[in-house]
């Protein structure tokens, strides 16, 4: 997938949220968006899955099917978990008896089970979101697009993330996992796409003859977390922090 | 595309969402053939002018079942925009069948409808031929004024409300027979004019041309700004 010289913004006159961005995902990538919230990750992955057009630029090469989770799962719905993962299977082009086993095993594999009879309005939020990575895998994703997928997950969910992940990528697909929380920053064989101040850039990836250079930086005491979680995010290492000398 | 029907389908009456114009229909129906019998293509051209608010409505809350995420996972799952958006029509199209049977058929259980007691009146096979067609050609316009009073394009309630009761007035209003402007308008109530003199099949013809042709203006708008707007 190629992401061409995209601009994104919500409405005709509303401001743009990314600009000029030029990416590549190839097949079998993944690639994991780091920035700030409101940096524009989300933004960016709606137009990944085509939910956003862009206003200007291209995304070309889309793979297909894509399966996306969304930030938020809409657990506002009138199905079981049983109906609703079915449902999806057979939105996917899965006949009945596929989308029925399909449904199962996903609920099997992310202790959905006992959960299948239950409404999607009574689930508490980890397992409304385990519901939303199960829609997006009824049908094996070419593309798999996760935008914040370990809020609110168990243990035992959140370590098969990974597994997943790299099961998607041995068929041949791509991911693209926006986490803010840093839990799939180092995935085996992630690319690290920044995004601040309405642009994205991959990270420039580091040679083992490069070497690294060390910057200190001085901000108020009040900025210190912030600007730590940025600089990780940026996909920086904070060596030491330290008082400065008066 | 079917199972996405399938699923809105679902939705909308597991939700009870189909209630309020269902009720509205029966109440408005109610009170039409409540007071006594009529002619069948007059009474069925006035039960057509009523039904297109309560279909164009019902549209409304058919697309606006679901939640927004959904209804872009709904795309996403889908494949493509056109077919997200077809689903959501057909499905509307597909409620807005029983209510017309539900208007075509109500009246003769409350013994709404007689024959002609005039020289002047069409024969009954005419004026109901006439009556169902006032209703079929009702349903298109009252899918598009619906579809583009959903959330997905109006962003709000009150929009969608402000949009869907100025849609409503505005296709009475300027469909007046006589209107200089009735091509702005669907044929609403001169279908209902041809329908109370019987099946004229050039009236019929024209009007159906101008119906389908409004709609697909006005679908095919909406269509274009749901591809921006998922």
């Amino acid at each position: 997938m190629r992401i061409e010289g995209v601009w994104l913004r919500y409405g005709r006159r509303a401001p743009w949220v990314l600009r000029e961005v030029d990416l590549a995902l190839t097949d079998g990538g993944i690639a994991v968006l780091l920035g700030h919230n409101g940096a524009g990750k989300s933004t960016l992955l709606h137009a990944a899955v085509g939910t956003l057009l862009p206003a200007r630029g291209r995304v070309v090469d889309r793979p297909t099917p894509i399966g996306w989770v969304p930030e938020r799962f809409p657990a506002d719905q009138p199905f079981t978990v049983s109906d609703y993962l079915t449902a999806m299977g057979r939105v996917r082009g899965l006949a009945a008896p596929a989308a029925e086993r399909a449904a199962t095993g996903w609920a099997e594999r992310l202790h959905l089970i006992e959960y299948l009879r239950v409404r999607l309005s009574d689930l508490s939020k980890g397992t409304a979101q385990k519901v939303g990575l199960a829609q997006a895998l009824v049908v094996p994703p070419r593309l798999l697009v996760l935008d914040e997928p370990t809020e609110g997950l168990d243990a035992v969910t959140l370590a098969e993330l990974p597994v997943i992940v790299a099961e998607v990528t041995a068929s041949g697909g791509s991911v693209l996992i926006s986490d803010h929380s840093g839990k799939l920053v180092d995935l085996p064989g992630a690319r690290h796409w920044i995004v601040a101040e309405g642009r994205v850039w991959a990270e420039h990836e580091a040679t083992a003859e490069e070497g690294r250079w060390v910057i200190e930086v001085a901000v108020p005491a009040s900025r210190a977390e912030a600007t730590i979680a940025q600089l990780r995010a940026a996909g920086n290492d904070v060596l030491r922090v330290r008082e400065e000398a008066p | 595309m079917s199972a996405l029907v399938r699923m809105r389908l679902a939705g909308y009456v597991r939700t009870g969402r189909f209630l309020p114009p269902l009720i509205s229909c029966l109440v408005v129906l109610t009170i039409l053939y409540g007071g006594g019998n009529a002619q069948a293509g007059e009474a069925y051209g006035v039960s057509a002018i009523v039904l297109f608010p309560i279909l164009a409505w019902q549209t409304k809350l058919l697309l606006d079942g679901e939640p927004d995420v959904q209804r872009r996972l709904a795309r996403v799952a889908v494949g493509s925009a056109g077919r997200e958006i077809t689903a959501g029509l057909v499905a509307a199209l597909i409620v807005a069948v029983p209510v017309v049977v539900i208007a075509v058929g109500l009246p003769w259980l409350e013994g709404g409808i007689r024959g002609p007691l005039y020289p002047d009146e069409p024969p009954l096979p005419s004026a109901v031929a006439a009556g169902v067609w006032a209703h079929l050609v009702v349903v298109p316009p009252a899918l598009g004024l619906g579809a583009w009073a959903s959330r997905a394009v109006t962003g709000t309630f009150g929009k969608g409300a402000a949009v869907l009761v100025s849609g409503a007035v505005f296709a009475l209003v300027l469909g007046v027979r006589n209107s200089p402007l009735w091509w702005l308008a669907p044929p609403l109530l001169n279908s209902a004019h041809v329908a109370a003199h019987g099946f004229a099949a050039l009236s019929i013809a024209g009007f159906s041309v101008h119906a389908t042709a409004w709609s697909a203006l006005v679908l095919g708008g909406y269509a274009r700004v749901r591809r921006v707007r998922a």
